[in-house]
């Protein structure tokens, strides 16, 4: 079956390297998937999950996803984003004060810029509770 | 010779400079371990989001965006972020970031806001007079992503409203363990490279943007420039680490040399003063000899 070589980083490490079969990614306007030797195109990434199949038939991993952006060139995918991370690195209980934190916030009168921010934290919130969910059952 | 108790007391003061000193050495050697681990595990990421965005500018179809350099615009302010350390005691470290910011303010003839990271920087731009951003008190210390979203927030903010039409940051990168670069960089406008003579025979790869060209670009600068002022954060924390450790560790060499030299300072005037009480115990006793024989003979 036909691969693709895929290099997923995050700011803080190298998320994985190696081949791939299927990733599909979550863009702003609905998922995506990328198979081997897709067109060449850039990709804009929102908070959300991701999901890799390695081989046919094989696992699917998960992860959550941070805002970023991926590659396709050469049948060669790069995904850069702030942070990937597996269901099973999530903290549920930090993930769900974030969470609350930035419902709190969101009630009370913000600036712009405190705005975006929050409004970006709790969309990681609920990305992260989403993937421990997953993982918890 | 100076008197023994100076001598004494001079000792007794760089031994407890050299306790500081020793100790600062310790700490920031931890911290740098920690700062190293930091910048490896990000290093992959800052070179290949700039790369990738390298990689965005060649290819960029025919678009306008408000990130692009756009050829013949006047810009008239310049927002420069700045990343100092929060305290001295680092070598040259602090001072080569300033002298950069400070030789950018000169040479320029542009309007220029400055956005100061580090205690120590605010501290010098406030005694020279010359205005920064008030409300932007990051410290340089233990950089996080949540932190590079506020400064990205703060910059960008400024930069969509027209306010300032460049970005730079003035920061140092770590070139290996021994050597580190100030550096200034403009990370916005992005530059697009030169249409380069393609033969027309040659395929011309072509990106495809997705969702559309807008949207890609405008999600791609703001990860580009979150991971850009994480990843200068990051080398300038260890960079000046790195700079405090090499600082101290000097600091104290010199402090065992001096101690090293008043030791044998101290020897030799404690040598001098004892030869010269023993003289003088002699002399006297000989003296006293003498008078005792005098007087004998006088009695006889």
């Amino acid at each position: 079956m036909a691969s693709f070589s895929l290099r997923i980083i995050s700011s803080t490490r190298v998320f994985y390297e190696g081949p791939c079969r299927c990733l599909i990614v979550p863009a702003p306007d609905g998922e995506k998937a990328i198979l081997a030797h897709h067109e060449e195109m850039i990709l804009a990434l929102r908070e959300g999950e991701m999901r890799m199949q390695i081989e046919e038939g094989g696992e699917w991993l998960y992860a959550a996803l941070s805002p970023g952006f991926c590659q396709v060139a050469h049948n060669r995918v790069t995904l850069l984003a702030d942070t990937v991370e597996r269901p099973e690195e999530i903290d549920a209980v930090r993930a769900k004060e974030a969470l609350e934190r930035a419902e709190e916030k969101m009630r009370q009168k913000q600036s712009t810029r405190e705005y975006h921010i929050t409004q970006a934290a709790l969309a990681r919130a609920l990305v992260r509770l989403k993937e421990t969910e997953r993982f918890t059952h | 010779m100076a008197g023994l108790r100076e001598i004494q007391s001079r000792i007794k003061s760089i031994q407890d400079t050299r306790k500081i000193t020793n100790a600062m050495y310790m700490i920031s050697s931890t911290k740098m371990r920690k700062a190293r681990e930091a910048l490896a595990a990000t290093e992959p990421f800052f070179y290949t989001l700039q790369s990738a965005i390298a990689r965005v500018m060649r290819h960029v179809p025919e678009l306008e965006s408000p990130y692009f350099e756009k050829e013949g615009e006047v810009r008239s302010r310049i927002g420069v972020l700045v990343i100092a350390g929060d305290k001295g005691l680092a070598g040259s470290y602090n001072h080569n970031v300033l002298k950069m910011a400070q030789q950018f303010l000169d040479d320029t003839d542009k309007e220029v806001e400055l956005f100061v990271v580090g205690e120590l920087g605010r501290q010098y731009f406030s005694g020279r007079g010359i205005p920064i951003e008030e409300n932007f008190q990051y410290t340089a210390q233990h950089p996080t992503f949540s932190r590079a979203r506020w400064i990205r927030e703060t910059l960008l903010e400024k930069y969509q409203s027209g306010e300032i039409q460049e970005i730079h940051v003035i920061y140092t990168r770590m070139e290996n363990s021994l050597l580190s670069e100030t550096e200034d960089s403009m990370i916005l406008p992005l530059r697009k490279s030169l249409p380069t003579q393609v033969p027309a025979n040659v395929y011309q790869e072509d990106f495809l943007l997705q969702p559309s060209p807008e949207e890609a670009i405008d999600r791609i600068v703001l990860s580009y420039v979150t991971g850009f002022i994480y990843g200068a954060l990051v080398e300038s924390f260890c960079s000046e680490q790195n700079a405090r450790m090499v600082a101290m560790e000097a600091a104290t060499n010199n402090a065992d040399e001096l101690l090293h030299n008043l030791n044998i300072m101290y020897n030799r005037a404690r040598q001098a003063a004892i030869t010269q009480e023993i003289t003088e115990v002699c002399s006297g006793a000989r003296a006293q000899k003498q008078k005792t024989n005098q007087a004998k003979e006088m009695q006889v």
